[in-house]
């Protein structure tokens, strides 16, 4: 009896590595995410993280990376960002990732994304993503921006590229408004009607041969102007390189950074 | 019917004066011609012998009919009815609208209501209840009205562009001004004090086609109730069953503007002309789960008015079923647009 049970688990165990091994190849996975060189991060927030990042990360088939920095060297951060990314992408043969930026420095973040994130996680969506962590930034709670990004990241990446996934109209509360609105509203009318209706309107009873304008007049008085500057789309922080751009080694990428 | 001439003057009664061919007025003088003389002024009136009145004990209400028509319940309540007097000198009506649906089409056109409520209890729909189904003659004043109306506004036209960065928003204001002649012609309101206001209303419109000079045979096997309310009393609500109708009409002469303000309108309008007008109604008692429930049907038309008894369930499912499916295809929109359904 004991035999079978032997045969069992090394059938598993082998197919756990085989599961490995071609999960490995197809997502190019690495096993770390975050690279804190300016040590913004407690011990235990990286270990909570890594193992959110990971698990986010092999859901999307798309790396969620950080990246942090006492100093750029003097060179812009979307640089710094593009050699550190080409870089890591050389060793690994990583081609998907979201790439989180942080300049303690120049007090500058960016985002990024590389690979099918480029369109999954478009200008906008960087936008909006970066609309959403410049709070954290402000208030210097790292961990909680970068979760935030994966977060919501995540959940934009879900929606079809180029479409607003803040739009009201695809938000769940908006359906349900909607058909609630329009249910009661169907219903009640119904209800209203079902005595019977009144059918009678300004014309049933109207004699059009001696009602009529006998004296009209429509006198222009003045004019006003008003003008709006429309806002420029920079929040509070000052935003730069929004649009994205290509690194040194090529890789192109979208992409949207703030001050904080 | 006697035929009465109401002097235009001081409002007695003019006699024919054979020697001069004129009417004349034995009170103040005045002399008319009968050809030309204004119709508003003639009255019709029951002549002795003519047509009896009768009152319920139950609920009050006062019936007429005519001579030959034996009444026995009363079409309100059902009650025994009692003759109280041969009617004479009593207001004829001047017109009237005959019955053009028969008591058998009655029955079936309420049946076939039934069928129609959505929000009726299953039970109520069989339509197989009617306890009783009495026309009756219900008594209308027809108004005609005419008046003016001056109206003085400020409208906007509003422009919005953009030249760079920089929204422009032109607004052009308008002193506008109407005078405006108005005809309301034979505008109903109900003289019964037991018919609903509201469900008489609802009954509206009748064909007004039909409408014809009162004639005593179209009250054989009918009655009809007496008026509670004279002319005058009944004017204030004709008028505001019309104010909304000016208002619209009102508006309909102002167009091409972004915004409309009045700054001043007055409305005035006066009755010129009034009938006295029975108009045709199928009265429908309707059992239903021990409670008698009451509709109007117009007996030119067949539209049916009256509060039916709601099925709780009925509104539920009808609520819970549009509610869900317009969810359902909302989520499957965004599905198709977005990819993502939750
Ligand atoms: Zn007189
Ligand atoms: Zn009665």
């Amino acid at each position: 009896m004991r035999k079978p049970v032997i045969k069992v688990s090394a059938l598993i165990l082998l197919l756990t590595i085989l599961m490995m091994l071609t999960g490995t190849a197809a997502f190019a996975q690495t096993d770390q995410h975050i690279y804190d060189q300016a040590g913004l991060l407690t011990d235990s927030e990286i270990s909570d993280l890594e193992a959110y990042a990971a698990e986010k990360s092999r859901e999307q088939g798309t790396e969620f990376l950080l990246l942090t920095t006492d100093s750029t060297s003097g060179m812009p951060i979307i640089d710094y960002m593009g050699d550190f990314y080409d870089n890591l992408a050389d060793q690994t043969g990583m081609e998907n990732a979201v790439l989180l930026t942080i300049d303690i420095g120049g007090r500058e973040f960016y985002l990024a994304g590389f690979g099918n994130a480029k369109t999954r996680l478009d200008n906008e969506r960087v936008e909006m993503v970066l609309d959403r962590i410049t709070p954290y930034m402000a208030q210097g709670q790292y961990a909680g921006a970068f979760r935030e990004t994966i977060e919501t990241a995540d959940r934009y990446m879900e929606y079809k590229p180029g479409v607003n996934p803040e739009s009201i109209f695809l938000q769940t509360w908006f359906h349900a408004a909607v058909a609630l609105i329009l249910a009661g509203g169907i219903v009640g009318t119904m209800l209203y009607n079902s005595g019977g209706r009144n059918t009678t309107t300004a014309a049933t009873y109207i004699d059009r041969d001696h009602t009529r304008v006998t004296r009209d007049s429509d006198r222009f008085r003045n004019k006003t102007v008003t003008r709006r500057r429309i806002p420029k789309n920079n929040n509070s922080g000052g935003g730069f390189g929004g649009g994205g751009g290509m690194t040194g080694g090529g890789r192109s990428f979208s992409g949207g950074g703030r001050s904080f | 019917m006697v035929t009465h001439y109401k002097c235009p003057n001081c409002g007695s009664d003019m006699a024919f004066d054979a020697t001069s061919g004129m009417l004349s007025c034995p009170n103040c003088g005045r002399q008319d011609d009968i050809e030309t003389f204004p119709e508003e002024n003639i009255q019709q009136k029951f002549a002795p012998e003519e047509a009896k009145e009768y009152h319920c004990e139950n609920c009050g209400a006062v019936l007429l009919t005519e001579a030959e028509t034996t009444a026995t319940h009363c079409s309100f309540c059902g009650a025994p009815v009692v003759l109280a007097d041969r009617l004479t000198g009593d207001l004829a009506p001047a017109k009237v609208i005959p019955f053009t649906i028969s008591k058998d089409e009655a029955v079936a056109a309420f049946r076939k209501w039934t069928k129609n409520g959505r929000l009726t209890p299953r039970g109520f729909m069989n339509g197989d209840r009617i306890k009783k189904m009495t026309g009756m003659y219900v008594p209308f004043w027809l108004y005609d009205i005419n008046g003016k109306a001056e109206v003085a506004a400020i409208g906007t036209r509003m422009r919005t562009y953009q030249q760079g960065d920089t929204v422009i928003t032109e607004t052009d204001f308008y002193d506008v001004y109407r005078e405006i002649d108005l005809s309301y012609l034979k505008v109903p309101a109900d003289a019964s004090e037991k018919m609903d206001d509201e469900l008489m209303d609802k009954l509206e419109p009748y064909d007004y086609s039909d409408l014809k000079d009162f004639r005593m045979p179209y009250l054989a096997g009918f009655l009809a109730e007496k008026y509670d309310f004279d002319e005058d009393a009944l004017f204030s609500r004709v008028e505001s069953k019309i104010v909304p109708y000016i208002d619209s009409y009102i508006g309909s002469t102002i167009s091409g503007y972004s915004t409309i303000s009045y700054t001043n309108k007055q409305i005035n309008a006066n009755k010129y002309k009034v009938y006295y007008t029975l108009f045709p109604v199928w009265m429908v008692y309707y059992d239903f789960e021990n409670k008698e429930h009451t509709f109007a049907m117009n007996g030119q038309t067949g539209k049916v008015v009256g509060k039916p008894p709601i099925s709780g369930g009925k509104v539920a499912a009808w609520f819970t079923g549009i509610a869900v499916s317009t969810f359902a295809a909302l989520k499957a929109i965004s599905y198709l647009v977005g990819g993502v359904l939750w």
